[in-house]
Formats: C-alpha cells, sequence, structure tokens
C-alpha cells in the first residue's frame, strides 16, 4: 500500500539534520526526559505549596511521635511512636505473607496433582476448585470469608471440638505445641537415631544393590528413626550426664588465659594464610616450574598476607577484649547448655496447650493457651491461600504437562514405579518450568494481603492508612509503603532466582 | 500436540461411544487406591454440596434482601423516571452484539448429539439436587419430576435422531442455541414471581402489585427480541456490504459505545444549541475542511522535505498551545487545542499515505471523520448533565463496575503499547524511564495506587483545579494497569523474529511505518491471550474501587445493603450473589480467551 515513488531517489544523500535518525533519536528522548523532570518538578511544587498552605509539614518525623491509635492485633496493640505502629503492621504483614506462601504451596500442589489424576472425581473436585476461586475477584472472597466467620456464633464451652480446635466469632483456634521440658535429651536421642537411620538406609539400600529385590530403604530408615523417637520419649532422662560434660567444658573454658587465646587466634591467622598461599602457589605450578603470575594473583597473595595481618591486629590493638569476651560468651553458652541437658528433667519433648474457654467468650488467656487466629487473619489468610493456591495449581499442571513425553515413556520402560518415576524424573523437571511463574504467585500473594484494610487486620497498608490520616503525612506512609513492598519484592526473587539456579540444567 | 497421556484423563466426549459401566470402572474404580479415591471425595464432594445447598437454603437466608435490592446493585442513584436510557444503552449493546455476530459470521455448529448429552446432564444435575439438598420431600418430588422430564427430553433427542452410525445425526447454529438459551432464561422472568419485600412491624410481606420481575420482564424481552433481529438483519445484509469495511465500521462503533453510551446517553447533557451552532459546528467545519485540505496536501508524495518542516511546525505551535493556556498567555478554547495536537500528529504520519490519489482521499476521509468524533465527544463530555441524582455518580453497582474496567482497559492499552516499546526500544533514556515506571509500579499493591490517587493526588494538583473522586480512581487505575500491559505486549514483542524488522528495512520503511505496520500488529497477535487474561484481571480487580469509597457492585452487596434498616446485617447473601455475577463475567471471558489462544494458533508457527 505504500509504494515507492520513482521520484524518490536512492542516492548516497545525507538526511539533513532533523531527520538524522541520530540526531532525532536523541531529540525526542531529551524532550522525554525534559518533559518528565518537569512534569515531577511541577508537581512537587504544586504539593509544597498546597502542604505550605495547609500547614503540613513533610517528612517522617511523625514516626517518632505517638500517633495514638489502636491496632486491632500484632506484637504491640498499643503502640508508643508511629514508626513502632508501622513495624506492628510490617510483621503482621510479613506473618500473613509467609503463612500464606507455605499454605498456597502446598495446598496448590495437591489441587494441580488432583486436576491431573485419572479419577474422574478427584480431577473434576480438582477443576471445580480452580475454576472457581480464580474466577471470583479476591477482594470479595475476603470480605464472604471475614462474613461468614463473624457468623460462626459465640464463644462458649461447646463450641468446636472439646478444646481441641474451636470456631466462634473470636477467632479459629487450635491447640499450640511448645517445647518442653525433656526436649533436649530427647533431641540427643533423636541425633543417634538419624545415624542409625542412615546406617539402616545404606544398609538396605546395598542389600537391593546385591540381591535385586525390593528392600524399602525409605520404610526402614524412616522406621528406626522413629523406633527412637517413642523409646527416647520414655527413657530420655538417661541422657543427663551430657549436660555435666557441658557444664566440665564450660568450666575448662573459663580456665583459659586471655593471652593464651590472643596467641592463638594470631598463629591460627597466620597459619591459615601461609596454608592458602602455598595451595594457591601449588595451584599455578606447571610442569615447565612455577606459571608467571599475574597482578591478579599477585594481588590475591598480597591480600591474603593483609587479612592474616588484619586479624592479629583486630586482636591485639584495637580489640583487645575480644579474646575474654569469646572465652565469657562461650563458658555462658556451656553453661546455657548444661541447665538444658542437665539432670532433674523428666518430662516429656514436647507440651500441648490447649485453648481453653473458662467463661462464655472469653479464653484463658488468648496467646499462651493455644493458638487463635483472629477473624481478620483468616478471613484474609483463608482468602489469599485459596486464592493463590488455584493459580498455583495451574502452574503445576502446566509444569508437569510441560515435561515431555518421552521422558515418562523412558521412565516407565526403565521399570520405575509411578511414584518413583514422579519423584525422580517428573518433578524435577517441571520444577524447573514451574520456578518463574512461581515467584510471580508469591509477589502477588505479598502483595494481595494488602487487601486485609477490608476486613480490619492491622497489616502494613491498613496501619499507614490511619497513622496518615492521624498525621497528616500520607505522603511520607505512601513512601514507606513502596519501600516495603519493593523490598519484598526484591527478597522473593532473589530467594526464587536462588532456587532458579540451582534447578537450572547444568550444560556441560 | 502436548496431549502428554499418561497423567491425563481422556476427555469425556470422546467416550461416548463406551458404555457406562466400563466407563465408570475405568474413571472412578480403576484399582483399589483409585476406588478408595473416589469413596473418599465423594463423600467429601457431597458433603460439600449438602453444605453450600444448605447455607443457600437455610431459612435464615435473607434473600429478599437481594431480590428488593437488586436495582441498587445494578445501577444504584439512577433516577427511576430516566430508567429508559439504562434500557436504551443495553439495547444499543444487543444490536451490536447482534451485528457483530453477524458480521464475523459466527458459525459454529452444536451437534444435536453435545445438546442431547448437556440436557441429560442438567437432568442429572436436578437429580442428584432432589437427593442430596437438604429441602422438603413435596419440592424434592418436584424437582425429581424436572429431572424425569429434562432427561427424557434428551434421551428422545439422542434416540429420536439417530443416524446412519450410532450417534445423531443433525446441529444446529450454535448462535441460535445460546439465542435459546438466552429465551428461556427470559421466559422465566415472566412466571418465577419476585417480591418487592417491604419491613411492616417486623414482618416480611410480599407486594404483589409492585414486584421486580414486573418492572424489568418486560424490557428484558424486547432486549432479547433486540438482540435477535438485529443478528437476522445482519446475517441479511452482509452479504450486499463487503465484509472487511462492515468489520472496520462495527470495531469503531465498539470503540466509541463507551463514549457515547456514557457521556450522551446515560449522562443526558444539557447541549447550549445557541452556542453550537455559533461556535462549535463552524470550527468542526474548519478543522474538517482546512485540515483535511492541509493534509491532502502533505501527502503529496513528491513533497519531499518540506512536508515534515511544516508538520513540526504544527507541533511545536500545538504544543505551544497548551504552554500558552497553562500560563495564560492567550486564551484559545481547549477543542481547538486538542484539534490542533490532531491535526499535527496527522501531519507527521502524513509521509506514510504519500501515494496514489485514492489513498490520499482516503486519509483526508480519515480525518474529517476524527474531527467530527472528536468535536462530538468534547462538546457532549462538557455540557452539564441535567440528571437529578441522589448519590454521588451517576452510575453505581455493576454499571460502574463495568465503567471503571472498561475505561480503563480502553486508556490503558495505547499507554500500555506505548510502554512496550520504550521498555524494548534501543533508546537508553526511554527504555530507563519506561523500566523503572513498569517495574516500580508493579512492586506496589493496586490499593496503595488508588489511596494515592484518591487521598495525595489532590496535594499535587494546582490551586483551583480539582479533580473528581470517579476520574482520579479511573487514572490510578490506568496508570497501574498499563504498567502490567506493558509487560503482556513485551512478551508479544519480543517474539516478533528478527528477521521482520530487516524485512521491513529492506524494503525501505521508516521506522514508525516498521512500527505501526509490521512489528506492533505481529506483536500484538501473539499477545492477544495474555491480554484477555489481563482483561479479566482487571475486571476482577474493579472490586478494590469499593475500599477507596466508590459505590461499585461490591461496596453496594457488602456495605450499602447491609446498612439499611430492613437488611441490618445481611451481607453473605448479597456478597454470594456477586460472587456468582463476578464469577459468571469472568469465567466466560476465559473460556473466550481459551478458544481465541487455539484459534490464532499460537504455538503452530
Amino acid at each position: 500500500m505504500m509504494s515507492e515513488t520513482p521520484s524518490q531517489s536512492f542516492h548516497h544523500q545525507k538526511p539533513p539534520f532533523y531527520r538524522d535518525a541520530i540526531v532525532v533519536k536523541w531529540l525526542f528522548q531529551l524532550g522525554a526526559l525534559a518533559l518528565v523532570v518537569f512534569a515531577l518538578w511541577f508537581l512537587s511544587s504544586q504539593a509544597r505549596d498546597n502542604l505550605a498552605a495547609r500547614d503540613i509539614s513533610t517528612g517522617f518525623d511523625f514516626l517518632s511521635i505517638d500517633p495514638g491509635i489502636n491496632l486491632s492485633e500484632g506484637i504491640d496493640t498499643r503502640p508508643a511512636t508511629g514508626g513502632r505502629a508501622l513495624w506492628v503492621g510490617m510483621v503482621n504483614t510479613i506473618r500473613l505473607a509467609t503463612a500464606g506462601i507455605l499454605a498456597a504451596t502446598v495446598l496448590g500442589l495437591f489441587v494441580g496433582l488432583a486436576r491431573l489424576s485419572n479419577n474422574w472425581i478427584v480431577n473434576k473436585l480438582g477443576s471445580v476448585f480452580v475454576e472457581t476461586l480464580r474466577n471470583i475477584p479476591l477482594l470479595v472472597q475476603i470480605i464472604l470469608y471475614g462474613a461468614i466467620l463473624a457468623n460462626l456464633g459465640d464463644l462458649s464451652y461447646d463450641s468446636g471440638w472439646d478444646n481441641w480446635v474451636i470456631w466462634s466469632n473470636k477467632g479459629l483456634s487450635i491447640p499450640r505445641v511448645f517445647i518442653a521440658d525433656g526436649f533436649y535429651q530427647w533431641a540427643i536421642f533423636m541425633l543417634v537415631g538419624s545415624v542409625a537411620a542412615r546406617w539402616a538406609y545404606k544398609s538396605r539400600q546395598l542389600l537391593h544393590d546385591e540381591t535385586g529385590g525390593d528392600t524399602y530403604p525409605w520404610v526402614a530408615s524412616l522406621g528406626v528413626l522413629g523406633l527412637f523417637a517413642v523409646i527416647g520419649w520414655f527413657i530420655h532422662p538417661i541422657f543427663g550426664w551430657v549436660g555435666e560434660v557441658f557444664g566440665a567444658i564450660g568450666d575448662g573454658i573459663s580456665k583459659i588465659p586471655e593471652e593464651a587465646l590472643q596467641a592463638a587466634l594470631s598463629i591460627s591467622a597466620v597459619l591459615f594464610a601461609g596454608k592458602w598461599i602455598r595451595n594457591f602457589l601449588r595451584s599455578r605450578r606447571t610442569p615447565g616450574g612455577p606459571a608467571q603470575l599475574n597482578d591478579d594473583d599477585k594481588f590475591r597473595l598480597v591480600f591474603s598476607g593483609v587479612v592474616s595481618g588484619l586479624v592479629i591486629l583486630i586482636v591485639y590493638v584495637v580489640w583487645p577484649g575480644l579474646s575474654s569476651w569469646m572465652i565469657n560468651s562461650s563458658s555462658d553458652l556451656f553453661g546455657v547448655l548444661e541447665d538444658k541437658f542437665g539432670n532433674g528433667r523428666t518430662g516429656g519433648p514436647f507440651g500441648v496447650d490447649r485453648p481453653e474457654v473458662i467463661k462464655p467468650g472469653k479464653f484463658e488467656k488468648y496467646g499462651p493457651s493455644g493458638l487463635t487466629m483472629s477473624i481478620g487473619f483468616a478471613a484474609v489468610f483463608f482468602g489469599v491461600v485459596f486464592y493463590t493456591a488455584a493459580f498455583i495449581a495451574e502452574i503445576v499442571r502446566g509444569g508437569i504437562l510441560a515435561v515431555p513425553k518421552g521422558q515418562i515413556e523412558a521412565a516407565n520402560s526403565l521399570g520405575m514405579k509411578r511414584s518413583a518415576a514422579l519423584r525422580t524424573v517428573i518433578l524435577p523437571q517441571a520444577l524447573r518450568v514451574m520456578m518463574p511463574p512461581l515467584g510471580n504467585q508469591y509477589l502477588n500473594l505479598t502483595k494481595n494481603t494488602s487487601l486485609a484494610i477490608a476486613v480490619g487486620f492491622s497489616d502494613l497498608v491498613q496501619v499507614g492508612q490511619t497513622v496518615g490520616n492521624q498525621t497528616g503525612k500520607n505522603l511520607s506512609v505512601f513512601a514507606i509503603w513502596m519501600l516495603f513492598y519493593l523490598a519484598c519484592s526484591l527478597t522473593i526473587s532473589v530467594v526464587v532466582n536462588f532456587f532458579n539456579v540451582r534447578l537450572k540444567i547444568v550444560e556441560r | 500436540m502436548n496431549e502428554p497421556t499418561i497423567l491425563k484423563v481422556t476427555s469425556q466426549s470422546e467416550e461416548v461411544s463406551r458404555s457406562p459401566r466400563e466407563w465408570v470402572r475405568k474413571n472412578l474404580f480403576a484399582n483399589i487406591p483409585n476406588t478408595v479415591l473416589t469413596l473418599v471425595f465423594g463423600a467429601v464432594a457431597i458433603y460439600a454440596i449438602r453444605a453450600l445447598l444448605g447455607f443457600i437454603l437455610s431459612g435464615e437466608r435473607r434473600w429478599g434482601a437481594v431480590a428488593t435490592n437488586m436495582r441498587l446493585l445494578m445501577a444504584q442513584g439512577y433516577p427511576a423516571d430516566q430508567f429508559v436510557r439504562v434500557w436504551f444503552t443495553l439495547g444499543s449493546l444487543m444490536a451490536l452484539t447482534g451485528l457483530t455476530l453477524a458480521a464475523w459470521r459466527a458459525a459454529g455448529r452444536l451437534s444435536i448429539g453435545k445438546i442431547s448429552i448437556w440436557v441429560m446432564n442438567t437432568g442429572a444435575i436436578f437429580a442428584l439436587f432432589a437427593v442430596i439438598a437438604p429441602i422438603s420431600w413435596a419440592s424434592r418430588i418436584g424437582w425429581l419430576i424436572a429431572a424425569a422430564i429434562l432427561l427424557s427430553i434428551g434421551l428422545g433427542l439422542w434416540f429420536g435422531l439417530r443416524g446412519e452410525k450410532k450417534r445423531p445425526s443433525g446441529s444446529v447454529p450454535t448462535v441460535w442455541f445460546a439465542f435459546g438459551l438466552l429465551g428461556v432464561l427470559v421466559l422465566s422472568l415472566w412466571t418465577v414471581p419476585f417480591g418487592h419485600y417491604a419491613f411492616v412491624e417486623g414482618e416480611f410481606i410480599a407486594e404483589s402489585g409492585r414486584t421486580v420481575a414486573t418492572s424489568t420482564k418486560l424490557p428484558f424481552t424486547v432486549m432479547w427480541l433486540i438482540l435477535i433481529g438485529a443478528y437476522l438483519f445482519g446475517v441479511l445484509i452482509r452479504e450486499r456490504i463487503p465484509g472487511s469495511r462492515a468489520k472496520g465500521f462495527l470495531i469503531a462503533l465498539w470503540f466509541l459505545s463507551p463514549f457515547i453510551l456514557n457521556w450522551i446517553v446515560l449522562r443526558d447533557p444539557d447541549f447550549d444549541y445557541a452556542h453550537i451552532a455559533s461556535t462549535d459546528i463552524p470550527l468542526a467545519l474548519l478543522f474538517a475542511i482546512g485540515g483535511g485540505l492541509a493534509l491532502y496536501l502533505l501527502s503529496k508524495p513528491d513533497l519531499g522535505e518540506i512536508g515534515r518542516i511544516v508538520a513540526i511546525g504544527f507541533l511545536l505551535f500545538a504544543v505551544f498551545n497548551w504552554i500558552a493556556a497553562f500560563f495564560g498567555w492567550y486564551p484559545m478554547l481547549q477543542k481547538v487545542r486538542i484539534s490542533f495536537v490532531l491535526l499535527a500528529l496527522a501531519a507527521l504520519i502524513s509521509p506514510n499515505f504519500a501515494s496514489d490519489r485514492k489513498t490520499r482521499l482516503r486519509f483526508v476521509t480519515g480525518w474529517i471523520v476524527l474531527i467530527a468524533v472528536s468535536h462530538w465527544l468534547v462538546t457532549a463530555i462538557n455540557s452539564p448533565s441535567t440528571l437529578e441524582l441522589q448519590g454521588p455518580t451517576y452510575l453505581g453497582g455493576f454499571s460502574l463496575t463495568l465503567f471503571v474496567a472498561v475505561l480503563t482497559l480502553l486508556l490503558s492499552f495505547p499507554l500500555g503499547v506505548l510502554l512496550a516499546l520504550g521498555r524494548t526500544s534501543s533508546m537508553p533514556i526511554a527504555r530507563v524511564l519506561s523500566t523503572v515506571y513498569i517495574e516500580s509500579i508493579r512492586g506496589v499493591p493496586l490499593i496503595t495506587i488508588l489511596f494515592f490517587f484518591s487521598n495525595i493526588l489532590p496535594l499535587f494538583l494546582p490551586e483551583g483545579m480539582e479533580i473528581a473522586e470517579l476520574a482520579a480512581i479511573v487514572t490510578g487505575y490506568t496508570l497501574f494497569s498499563a504498567a502490567y500491559l506493558a509487560e503482556n505486549v513485551r512478551g508479544g514483542l519480543q517474539s516478533v523474529m528478527r528477521g521482520q524488522y530487516e524485512a521491513a528495512d529492506a524494503i525501505g520503511l521508516t521506522t514508525s511505518q516498521r512500527t505501526g505496520f509490521i512489528i506492533v500488529p505481529q506483536a500484538l497477535r501473539v499477545s492477544i491471550p495474555p491480554l484477555v487474561g489481563q482483561a479479566i484481571g482487571v475486571f476482577k480487580e474493579t472490586s478494590l474501587v469499593a475500599i477507596v469509597g466508590a459505590f461499585d457492585l461490591l461496596r453496594i452487596a457488602a456495605y450499602v445493603v447491609p446498612a439499611q434498616t430492613e437488611f441490618l446485617g445481611v451481607k453473605r447473601e448479597g456478597l454470594l450473589l456477586i460472587s456468582a455475577i463476578y464469577f459468571i463475567v469472568a469465567f466466560s471471558m476465559s473460556k473466550y480467551s481459551q478458544k481465541l489462544e487455539e484459534r490464532v494458533g499460537l504455538g503452530e508457527r
């Protein structure tokens, strides 16, 4: 449609300057930059004028002033400063996001596998779960769950199942499991047990290699571990002497003179550097004698020497108290260990605290008696978990379907069982496809926790909104929101990238 | 192509020829673990359905709250005596839908076999419902009878129309099947008695006189007839006019419909006819004729560099007008300033149309249409509304949800494409600016952006300038959605082969021609499925505007209805209803996107 006309000559002639690609490009870019800078300058000057006219100062001084607000829940429900209030909000957001990510991953994995099942009912249930939950807006779900939970009925003696699980309009409560008296001695049992379990696994594996029969190494090792756990539960006090050993070590450490430790640290630093240099030089040796060292290598040699010198400098001059601090703190540590592992600890390794209703509408204590999810937390939690799980299920399904059929056939032809093929062939390859979109979903979940404001749960956005309205510092609060969520995004993408790199195909 | 069979269940429709017993054995009781799974999850499913039905049908539920407030949920404070405007809007959309279906030759056909299976499935669901729903025995028998009727219809279709092979032959056009289904829905409005509930002395009474259904059943029937009529009309005339022109015309109508239907039909502007006759029409004529002449001259093939210099001059003048208006150096109508910007842009692209007479005339025609539409819109938008409102805006409820979603999508689309082009371009400053914008917007939750625009934006505006709450929200939402849209388009841009760029360069296209005619169309074609997904997301997340105070569907269901004295605290019913509404819209869009994905033929190239 755009035919070239003959009059347009194809001679080599320089275009006029305003059509020179370079000039046009840079003029355009500088113009765009100027426009953006002008807009930002203009808006900020307007904001300054408007704020001055309304007698509001910008800045972050509100962080250290009492905002006079109460929060619905968190590590501090009556924060003394604005900064503390925002910190409580951040902790609540992180709590919600972490719990949500864990739960959504597990649920999403199961639903995704269900959608691949051969069983018609399981398959259809998975489909209904995914299609329903991902097509209803998250905010609607959160408010709906909040409304349903708030209508659960008052807390009374007989709500829930016999003080194990309690649901009421106070929230959802489950027993709290905590580490009790005998835990550390029981942990020694488990340590021994895991060594034994490893041995059992190895020997069963060996037997399998010899005979070729089914020897169930995993079952055997888990059985051994379970056996140790059960026996340890009852007879763990026999390890009472471990505490005395720790005590003796602690006493021994506290008797070491300060000078001896200083000397030992210095000598070991010098020895370590010397050894590193020797190894390095050895690695550069070629059959024809020592290789020429380039500047980079020389720098490394000098650097290791400097580091050892620095250690000596710190030990003797910069921080002479370092050695006594090390001696004291390690003897303290062993003192604590002596107490933890000591004699006379006869209770079980774990204890359970059930939520206890002392009168209708009131738990014994909110914290220690059982774990209670408040209505707000539960509404947002279930909302983001269900919603994200629906998306994760699709990612899991897509990832597994993306594994080439030949891989599965190859596993089958090797005679692998379905579970083994799934574990060792399909999932590792599927994970590689799943990881990037999974990271995206984690990001979305974290950002979606900000909808907590709809049910009054004190997350960062809700607290920030309240603080901003109280102090008029909405702009500063917005900056903090942005920084916080960007930091969360960065953290999650760093973690996901770490796994991504680990899962990559190693190309030779 | 990607049908790994080992982990995937074979779809049900392929198994029609197999006997039911075999199907059940294979899919439900293949081996012992499978049987256990079937029993456990069957029990779970039955329990869940029973619990849900029990919740919905329980005597404590007050569905009257929803039925009575249906108008509030759909079109909040719109004056009842002006409701004909709402119906006109809906009717126009129906007519457009019908014409579009005809022009695009929605020619899918449904086999009778499939329909009979659907009917039988519905019957089976009814039977299941009758068995497990916690309802009285009388209604249980009623449901069973309905199930039996449906099952016998299905069986009759199956066996009555059996062809030469074992399957029934014959088929029905999908469009007519859909029309029929809608017809059944409309018909049900005529029979099902909705009550108008009133709260009198602690008791609810259903007034028979003013029922919801009586006020809407006639208009809905008219809507249905308009849909069918438009389709038939389209089928009649589609042979007489060339398809491409009709399609272009319909696309333009769809694009313009939100502007016309919202700002003109629904808002009922009060036109100042004297001003229109004395100023608006002459101005429009001036720009249409003068601008058209200028563009015709500028698109002369042998004009050379002069054309570009003139175009740049236009651009400088147009930009200067805005600066001058901003600082108040000389007054000029907003409409004139907009027209000059449009003229400058048209002049800049005019060398692209430097060709024979016909192409140039088409270009000028496009310009005249653009001027007519933009002047008409500016006039209509700037005329004050004559509606007498109780609420803050004339839109509310579902209509506001739709309005925000459609407007956000329309406005964020060009911005998103520009951002994507910026992010993939070789110009460093443009790239950095777009990347910083996209990433910082994508890093924060939508709700903080909405708070920013509804609370903080007024601080940034110059003295005396105000922005309506809804406009601020739509602005923020548009800027947010554009960043996500840009990422979708970027995926498409990256999938365009290098060879396409090189080929465009080789035939001597300019950068703008290459981008506009070669690269962007191919990129958009690839990004259609993610863009539809994005559209679904935008539609769902309009619910967030409820938090910042707009009266959308969610706000009315969650905060307005439960605050009425008759229905104090009745929240779950409304929320369930709007969940269903959101679900129906989002689910059908996602199904459509799956169809589209097949048709676009991704993965085949």
